[in-house]
Formats: structure tokens, sequence, C-alpha cells
């Protein structure tokens, strides 16, 4: 059985839509599926290392007055950190996670250094379309 | 398969998932039947509503067999077994 493809365009930067993704890329990544993320605009500062870790950078996309309870609610759900998930996915299955160059020059990152280690490349957005062309699975964010 | 012969299985790996939320009993399942040898069973404990549906699926989906699920008080056991 091949394994499919899923391409996943990170646009947003926020807590839980970034959550959200972690927990879709989990998923198929139980599947064996081979995935490329895309981070674009938004998502790119999230991955700076100066603020991937930071809960006080990241924002919620909806909801923001509901923050707290939010956070409360997943420490007690025991869910993992956004950037944990990605983690995990990557050692289960071949996960490629592609920063958009000018999302990165847009924030001040230019090398791959600028990012967490999660992040493989600095790519332009030719590679995304020719992901997403090839993609079972095709999703934004 | 009927309740009195999935609890008669006597499973060769036991996954306790209870505590964590989706997606943790799926991927903790995921990592246990790499651990397995074809032909033997396994059971995942879970606590979470969601996991009853993804792991048979999950399973059958891998070509895998999905033996059944029990209901215990607070939490359930998924029998499968690995092709």
């Amino acid at each position: 059985m091949e394994n499919k493809k899923m391409t996943l365009a990170l646009f947003s930067g926020s807590l839980d839509k970034l959550t959200a993704a972690g927990i879709i890329l989990s998923g198929a990544a139980a599947d064996d599926m081979q995935i490329d993320v895309f981070v674009l605009l938004q998502g790119a500062r999230a991955f700076k290392k100066e603020f991937a870790k930071d809960k006080n950078e990241l924002q919620l996309a909806e909801n923001a007055h509901l923050r707290e309870e939010f956070l409360q609610s997943l420490k007690k759900l025991n869910v993992n950190e956004w950037y944990e998930f990605f983690q995990q996915a990557k050692e289960i299955t071949n996960v490629k996670i592609h920063i958009c160059g000018l999302a990165g020059k847009i924030w001040g990152a230019e090398k791959l250094e600028d990012f967490i280690d999660l992040a493989d490349d600095i790519v332009g957005i030719g590679e995304y379309i020719t992901a997403a062309e090839e993609a079972d699975v095709h999703l934004f964010i | 398969m009927l309740v009195e012969e999935l609890q008669n299985i006597k499973s060769d790996k036991t996954v306790d998932a209870r505590g964590t939320a989706c997606p943790g009993p799926l991927l903790a399942a995921k990592k246990a039947i790499g651990e397995i040898k074809s032909g033997e069973v396994m059971e995942i404990l879970s606590s979470d509503e969601g996991t009853k549906k993804d792991i048979p699926k999950w399973a059958m989906k891998k070509g895998h067999e999905y033996l059944g699920t029990i209901e215990e008080s607070g939490y359930f056991i998924i029998y499968m077994k690995k092709n």
C-alpha cells in the first residue's frame, strides 16, 4: 500500500489553530502519510525561535477573551503543546516543514537557524503549489 | 467477537492510554503496533470517546484485524490483531 500524501498550508500563527494543525498532523502520521507543511505569513512568526514556545506571544484566532479557559483546559486534558505535536509527527512519519521565504523576511527571519529546529528548509511559493498538486489531502489552516 | 470471547483473549501487549486525550490513544496504538509480531493481539485502554471509532477504523485501514471493544466503567478496551 503506497503512502498517501498530505499538504498543509499553515497560514495561522495562533495558538488554537496551531494546536488543531498539530492534532491533524498526528492523525495523518498515524496513517503513515507523507506530509508537507508550508508555513505561510502568520505561521512563520510562530515558528521563530524566540516566539514558538512563548505563549504570551501567540494569540487565539477565535474567542480571544476565553484564552485562560482554553489554556487551562488543554493542561487539564493533558494535551501537548502545539510544537510537541509537530515534533511527534516527525518522529512517526515523513514530515517536512517548509518556511515561506517572504513570510520569514516579513518577521525579520532570513535564515533557517532563525526558526525552531522543526523547520526543514526555506522555500518559495512554487514548491507549495507543486506539492498541493500532488497531494491526496490538501488543507489550509 | 462476543464480549465473553474478548474477555478470554490473552493479549500480547496492553497499551494503557487512559488519561490522554485525542490523538494520544491513536498515537500510542500506532507506536505499540510496531512492537508486536504479526498475529499477536494488542489491547488499548482508553477513556477518550473519539478513540472508540478512531482506532478500529485506523486498524482496518492499515490491514489489521479489529476484534471488538469491551466497555468498562469510565473507559473501554479495544482489541486488535496485527496483520
